[in-house]
């Protein structure tokens, strides 16, 4: 069971709320708490185009991973000349460590709901799509029940609170591939089709579902709406970092004393985030905090101040992604954990651009060859080269990142990469390289 | 650049030299399994025209089977239609064996050719029938089908695709794209989690030893065609690290030291029943 770290008292909780005070699908028990009071004064005096105008005023940035500004998003939907427009909420949780996602829809299903109502409400879309995990049963179940009970109070279907506007929300579940949690593949699968991304733009917000423009957000994204709707823009702007205000969810895991789900205000630290979690586990050493689930970058124990905002942990190698800090103790190789890292990657390509399909496969060999202590010296620039081919043609971030651990290795972590290669000795005593003299000349 | 001139040339004539007396490399097809890369999509199908006629020439099906989409071929047929065809499913199967028959005097049996059995295809109708033959709604097409046959019987596909108007190809790419849809007939499956906890638990070096158990890699079927060799695609709350599931139930006492061993008892009750020649 995953839970949910306790924040510091007085610090606000839009995506969260206090999520574990009631029974999350009780209707009445969420209307007294506020709930689907965003959406009758988005209704009342607010109105389509001041809901565009508040999301863009508020800088929330989507919480998928990317931080696209989402008023950028809402306006280029609104703006379409296709009067039929489509929201889609992300629940795809694509890292198989994570469960921010899962427990947010569990816990907060009306939140998500009502998100999703604002938002067709102010783009002008009469259907939303939920799509969530397949193996997410119970967050499925609550989803049905939040919609269902929604639909019977009028806040959803036909002429909401007496707009005159309809809002029809459907829970679709997907599964197999990776690859779903990128939006474009994403909208793939819901159509019927092979997940594959598509060339943008046209951006799903000209040209999404079935054709039609698509505003396609995280659950997180969306559960924050409403937040915002209700205690205003500059409530909002106070909390974080003031490029990307608002509050992250963030899985702490690995060798921390209690692991679990933190809601954090955007531009808190990597060390705050240990410590929300316990701190390091007792008995173990902090060896490396891999950010961003599994094409994040490795990070070492100077660079632990790095705010986890957007733009902050790009500069490092690492990003947000999935929403994932997984800490590495002494025990761990960061050789083997990188390579292993890069092919899951590789496996899970979807196969649509040659880089990816053959380059990141490529990577994996390399890696192969640095745990295995038998690099060939044109390896460190044919691991640069090749990691560059893939951002540069890339299609999707998968491609974008997925070489990220092995880059981050490399630039953190050089070292031990030194060890293997050189000294064919794996500190961490998980690999067990083989000592080429001569062969080899290191990174 | 050499130092000594035409050193090049004198290298390149020695590595032409000793090719030139290496014996050739054959794989004894289909007595012997050639290696395919993991994302192959499937053979081509060659296809008849309504006047009988074998189309080998401008076709579409390299446009049609090409799993990146990278073709992008329309044209007209010979009767002036802007049209693309695709044959029927037995196309190749009565070409192979017509050529088996006049190179090697004598059939040879194809192992991936069973997979064009018939199937019940009123069970597929019922399916289709429910779903208003919506190619929109594929996936939950191709889940249904998956429920009733325990695979995806290429026969279903070809109905699917008869019945909707998508394409073979599409479907078939579909199909093979989502990991949780599958042609093989297997029985058991051993799962495999590669989440980054468990990876970092030592889960990378435990399914490779697993893998190395059963003979087979990630993604595959071992030799036998009896076990899948999968991985989850997400890690189940409050599951042990790393984690193995048989056929969903966590083996909890696999670990690296006795996994090569664990795999091989398990693949090894049944022994495989391919001849290798």
């Amino acid at each position: 069971m995953t839970t949910i770290l306790a924040t510091p008292a007085g610090r606000p909780r839009p995506i969260l709320g206090d999520a574990a005070a009631t029974v999350p699908t009780d209707l009445d028990a969420a209307v007294a708490a506020g709930a689907f009071g965003a959406l009758r004064s988005v209704v009342g005096d607010l109105g389509p185009t001041g809901t565009v105008a508040t999301i863009a005023a508020s800088g929330l940035r989507g919480r998928g991973g990317a931080g696209y500004p989402a008023g950028t998003k809402w306006r280029a939907v609104t703006g379409a000349a296709d009067p039929v427009r489509y929201v889609v909420a992300n629940g795809y949780e694509a890292d198989p460590a994570q469960s921010t996602n899962r427990i947010l829809m569990e816990a907060r299903p009306f939140a998500v709901v009502e998100g999703i109502a604002i938002a067709a409400l102010a783009v002008g879309a009469r259907e939303a799509v939920i799509a969530v995990r397949a193996e997410y049963s119970d967050a499925v179940r609550a989803l049905e029940v939040a919609v269902f009970a929604a639909e019977e109070a009028g806040f959803l279907g036909t002429d909401v609170l007496g707009s005159g506007r309809d809002v029809a929300v459907t829970i679709r579940t997907v599964q197999g591939a990776y690859m779903l949690g990128e939006e474009t593949v994403l909208l793939a699968a819901l159509e019927g089709r092979r997940g594959q991304p598509e060339q943008r733009p046209p951006y799903p917000t000209e040209r999404g579902l079935f054709g039609h423009p698509t505003l396609v957000h995280n659950v997180a994204t969306l559960a924050t709406v409403p937040w915002i709707v209700r205690n205003g823009v500059d409530a909002f702007r106070a909390i974080g970092d003031p490029d990307a205000p608002g509050t992250v969810l963030v899985g702490v895991s690995g060798a921390v004393a209690s692991p679990g789900i933190a809601e954090v205000p955007t531009g808190t630290t990597l060390r705050e985030l240990i410590d929300l979690a316990g701190g390091v586990a007792a008995g173990r050493t902090f060896k490396a905090a891999l950010v961003g689930g599994p094409s994040g970058g490795f990070l070492p124990a100077e660079l632990l101040d790095t705010p986890y905002s957007f733009d902050a942990l790009r500069a490092t190698g690492a990003h947000v992604g999935s929403g994932g800090l997984m800490i590495a103790d002494d025990r761990a190789c960061i050789v083997d954990l990188a390579r292993l890292l890069v092919r899951y990657g590789a496996d899970e390509a979807c196969g649509k651009t040659i880089p990816c399909r053959i380059g990141l496969r490529r990577l994996a060999e390399i890696g192969q060859r640095y745990a295995d202590g038998t690099a060939r010296p044109t390896d460190p620039k044919l691991l640069a080269d090749l990691a560059d081919d893939c951002a540069a043609s890339a299609l999707c971030d998968h491609e974008r990142l997925a070489p990220s651990p092995l880059r981050t290795a490399m630039r953190y972590f050089g070292p031990e990469i030194d060890d293997h290669i050189l000294r064919g000795v794996c500190p961490a005593g998980v690999c067990s390289p083989i000592r080429v003299a001569g062969a080899t000349t290191g990174r | 650049m050499s130092s000594i001139p035409g050193l090049g040339l004198v290298k390149g004539m020695a590595l032409t030299l000793r090719r030139f007396f290496q014996p050739p490399l054959t794989i004894k097809y289909p007595e012997v399994d050639p290696d395919i890369a993991v994302k192959y999509r499937g053979r081509l199908q060659l296809l008849y025209d309504e006047h009988g006629t074998l189309k080998c020439e401008t076709c579409f099906q390299c446009a049609q089977a090409c799993p990146i989409e990278c073709i992008d071929m329309g044209g007209t047929d010979t009767k002036g239609r802007y049209a693309v065809h695709w044959g029927a499913a037995e196309t190749y199967g009565e070409r192979r064996v017509e050529s088996a028959l006049r190179r090697a005097g004598r059939e040879v049996p194809d192992a991936p050719f069973a997979a064009f059995e018939p199937a019940d295809l009123d069970a597929v109708d019922a399916i289709l029938e429910s779903h208003d033959h919506d190619p929109h709604r594929m996936l939950s097409i191709l889940e249904a089908v998956q429920d009733e046959f325990g695979h995806l019987p290429v026969a279903a596909l070809k109905r699917i695709s008869h019945r909707t108007g998508a394409w073979y190809a599409m479907i078939y790419g579909t199909a093979s794209y989502y990991r949780h849809l599958r042609f093989e007939r297997t029985v058991e499956e051993v799962a495999v989690c590669r989440c980054t906890a468990c990876l970092m638990a030592g889960g990378g070096r435990l399914a490779e030893a697993i893998g190395a158990g059963l003979r087979t890699e990630l993604g595959r079927p071992t030799p036998d065609g009896r076990i899948r060799f999968a991985w989850l695609s997400t890690h189940p709350p409050g599951a042990a690290a790393p984690l193995v599931a048989l056929d969903g139930e966590a083996q909890l006492e696999v670990t690296a030291a006795n996994a090569t061993a664990w795999a091989q008892a398990l693949a090894g009750e049944h022994p495989a029943s391919r001849t290798v020649h």
